[in-house]
């Protein structure tokens, strides 16, 4: 019955509640943020034909890990955990990714784990990181994804299911490969092979202008790599800048004309579907007093993310389902939104998902996504990091979404906000 | 707006009006000193006549009032609620003193209604957390009902005396329904999240243009009320602004429509008890606005799901008027039960209760 409180309960009426306004908070800059002082990645490379085709998962990381230590210029002894995503390592990758982390110069007090949510797992990397880091458990840590699919990609990348598993429909599902329930996806939501030809022809087109104009250049982390030619059968050492899926000249009808992969009548192809790709990336984070007192160049800060699960069967749809559930944790609606980062899995799903919730496909994507230049599973939520941020930055733009589809029906997506 | 009448009260800021059940030309206001921050409340019971609006009698309180609420009973007797977390009886026919007093809340009592089918009982709602049942003739209350946290405003249902419910800082809209075995849960039986799209069917709402509904931040509702003629359909309002409407049957349907244009927390709405599309509200904004919630008006639904499964569609309402005579925060409006329809009052803290016809705004 205090007459401060009344007047503070009267004052948060009045606060509170702004529709939207979300953005208005999220922009605000206190000591507590969860920053990004640096973010990179190799470059991506075809699976089985790319520069990083005889390169292990575990080189591909430490290289990215030295690139980090040597761009941010921080002091790896400050580094108290790595956290790796990556999805088809044998083993989970737990012992390689440590030593990886030895090899690009961490010392041994800097832990590392590996985790492994399918095509997120880049991304949890980094949200794990962030919360490790505002529950005060360390300080600073890198989130990071990697895989190298030329190495570990094949009919082993799934453990046979028990009679237990298999005599349940829904978990059953799980199982289905990807191409076939997107296929289904497609059909049942009726996306048509013309809209996701055009989808992903201007994939193509925007990363081929983006690479023609260097706007990867900032992202980029060249990397030497072991090459064996396939016509002499020599081993040399090559210098890996670029993203060599990257094709120029493609238009919705050259993609018209590629035959369907998956279903006689089908409509998703290799034109139309990420690509297998090798690559690795990390995040460097901190709060913002660390940065502050390390002198670290603040990129942008981490505000928040999401899960959620949907059918299995139905796995694309969950950037859908997870962009209104992190909407929902920081109060933004979708015009707030300068960028979207939206894993494209498939055309069909990423443009289906666009289409429901009502995103312009010009804030989707501006550099291409996975279809023009790959889809390292465990890689791709970290690539985005440094993608997103860099674009938002580059066009004075400030807020950014990064989100993807999950295999087995789930999905996640997170807020971002150059600075 | 030619025909506005006005009373002042001086000194002191209103946070509710009622009309009389029992006469057209009666109705009470319960205001507080120095915007019910702290000082003492005052309720004024108001006269119209040829003359105008005049103070027929008013009751002072030792701490602010927040809400009142006419028996139904008795056309001389009025409740409100006080910030010491009382509430008090008051007969026209007594001068000064309550002639009950019901003292159990242990803060704010924020809002009190009366039993519309029984009228053998009231209940009312505190900050404390708790919404308590509560008989004019007895000291202590019948029935604590726990909410757990500051519960803003509750109600009953206009056509059945068993279910009540309320509004809180929780962002949740409850039902009781007093006909249940009390068990663990006190006689709840319904929580709709309000700020959530559907839950249950689909899983998720669509606007009238389509688009998805994500729903909104949780935010505190401050006010709520029963349609009069759809006995299961409330609207709800508060801190985010936009009012929307539920139907109790579906509580995982999420909103069947939201109303949005007050440029800050919504205070109050209610229900037109002459259609049963119109409702008002009053803001924060200074503004009184008039709605329909669409209800009565075709739907063009533009966006069909390929499967064929359908969401939810929440419906946009309408702004029908604006009444912007106020000066500060809105706090009360209420609609008079008598004559053509139409007739409201609204009273703000600019110290002021108007008294006007929102069919006249309607007319443009």
């Amino acid at each position: 019955m205090g007459a401060l409180d009344r007047l503070s309960q009267i004052g948060n009426q009045i606060s509170a509640g702004v529709t939207g306004g979300g953005r208005d908070k999220i922009l605000q800059k206190n000591a507590d943020d969860i920053v990004v002082t640096c973010a990179l990645r190799t470059p991506f490379t075809k699976g089985g034909k790319g520069g990083f085709k005889d390169t292990h998962a575990a080189d591909l990381m430490a290289g990215a890990l030295r690139g980090l230590i040597e761009r941010s210029k921080i002091d790896p002894a400050l580094v108290e955990d790595i956290k790796v995503g990556t999805v088809l390592a044998p083993g989970g990758g737990a012992t390689e990714m440590r030593a990886a982390a030895l090899v690009a110069g961490f010392p041994e007090s800097t832990a590392v784990h590996t985790l492994n949510r399918q095509c997120s797992s880049g991304l949890q990397a980094c949200v794990d990181i962030a919360n490790q880091i505002r529950a005060g458990m360390i300080e600073v840590g890198v989130g990071a994804g990697v895989e190298s699919m030329s190495t570990n990609y094949g009919p082993g990348a799934v453990a046979e299911f028990s009679d237990l598993l298999e005599g349940h429909t829904e978990a059953a599902n799980c199982k289905v490969p990807m191409g076939v329930l997107s296929e289904d996806m497609a059909k049942d939501k009726g996306v048509s092979r013309k809209d996701q030809d055009a989808f992903a022809a201007s994939s193509f087109q925007k990363a081929v202008k983006a690479q023609k104009e260097g706007l990867f250049k900032e992202e980029i982390l060249p990397l030497k790599a072991k090459f064996e030619d396939p016509k002499s059968g020599e081993t040399k050492e090559i210098l890996v800048e670029r993203d060599d899926g990257v094709r120029d000249g493609v238009t919705a009808e050259s993609l018209g004309k590629i035959r369907a992969a998956f279903a006689k009548d089908g409509s998703i192809h290799a034109g139309n579907a990420s690509q297998v790709s090798d690559g690795a990336a990390a995040v460097l984070l901190m709060k913002r007093s660390t940065a502050e007192k390390l002198g670290q160049p603040i990129l942008g800060k981490f505000v928040a993310a999401s899960v959620v699960g949907v059918k299995p069967l139905l796995m694309g749809i969950g950037p859908w389902k997870a962009i209104p559930k992190v909407f929902e944790l920081t109060g933004l609606n979708k015009d707030d939104v300068d960028i979207y980062e939206i894993n494209e899995a498939f055309a069909s799903q990423c443009l289906w998902c666009a289409n429901e919730l009502g995103i312009p496909l010009e804030k989707i994507n501006p550099k291409g996504g996975a279809i023009a230049f790959g889809h390292p599973l465990g890689c791709t939520g970290a690539r985005q990091v440094s993608t997103l941020l860099y674009e938002l930055r580059r066009t004075g733009k400030k807020v950014g979404v990064t989100s993807m589809c999950v295999g087995t029906g789930m999905g996640m997506a997170a807020v971002w906000v150059a600075e | 707006m030619a025909s506005m009448l006005e009373f002042r009260t001086p000194g002191y800021n209103p946070y509710a009006v009622k009309y009389s059940p029992y006469y057209d030309s009666r109705l009470a206001v319960a205001t507080a000193s120095n915007y019910g921050i702290v000082g003492n409340g005052r309720l004024f019971c108001l006269g119209l006549s040829a003359a105008g609006v005049q103070c027929e009698k008013s009751f002072e309180t030792n701490d602010a009032q927040y809400d009142l609420a006419w028996s139904e009973i008795n056309e001389n007797q009025l409740i409100v609620a006080c910030g010491d977390g009382s509430i008090k009886l008051f007969d026209l026919g007594v001068e000064n003193f309550p002639v009950m007093n019901f003292h159990e809340h242990k803060r704010e009592t924020f809002s009190v209604c009366w039993n519309p089918i029984t009228k053998d009982s009231f209940i009312s709602s505190s900050w404390d957390g708790t919404v308590k049942l509560w008989s004019p003739t007895r000291n202590e209350s019948i029935k604590t009902l726990p909410v757990g946290c500051c519960t803003y405003s509750t109600s009953y249902c206009p056509s059945n005396p068993a279910l009540i419910s309320s509004v809180s800082a929780d962002s949740s809209l409850r039902i009781f329904d007093l006909r249940t075995p009390v068990t663990a849960k006190y006689h709840l039986t319904n929580v709709i999240p309000v700020h959530a799209p559907a839950t249950g069917g689909q899983g998720y709402s669509r606007l009238a243009d389509g688009s998805i509904y994500s729903g909104a931040v949780p935010n505190e509702v401050l006010t709520h009320d029963w349609n009069k003629y759809n006995d299961t359909v409330i609207a709800t309002a508060g801190v985010d602004r936009i009012i929307r409407t539920f139907d109790i049957r579906n509580p995982a349907g999420g909103p069947l429509a939201m109303m949005t244009g007050h440029e800050y927390a919504v205070r109050r709405v209610a229900w037109s008890p002459h259609a049963s599309d119109i409702l008002v509200s009053a803001s924060y904004d200074m503004s009184v606005r008039v709605w329909t919630d669409g209800s009565t008006m075709p739907q063009n639904v533009q966006h069909i799901v390929p499967s064929g499964r359908q969401p939810e569609t929440v419906r946009a309402g309408t702004q029908l008027g604006l009444m912007n005579r106020h000066t500060e925060f809105v706090t009360g409006v209420d609609w008079c039960l008598f004559g053509a329809g139409g007739w409201c009052a609204s009273a703000g803290w600019d110290e002021r209760v108007l008294l006007w016809d929102a069919a006249s705004l309607l007319r443009g």
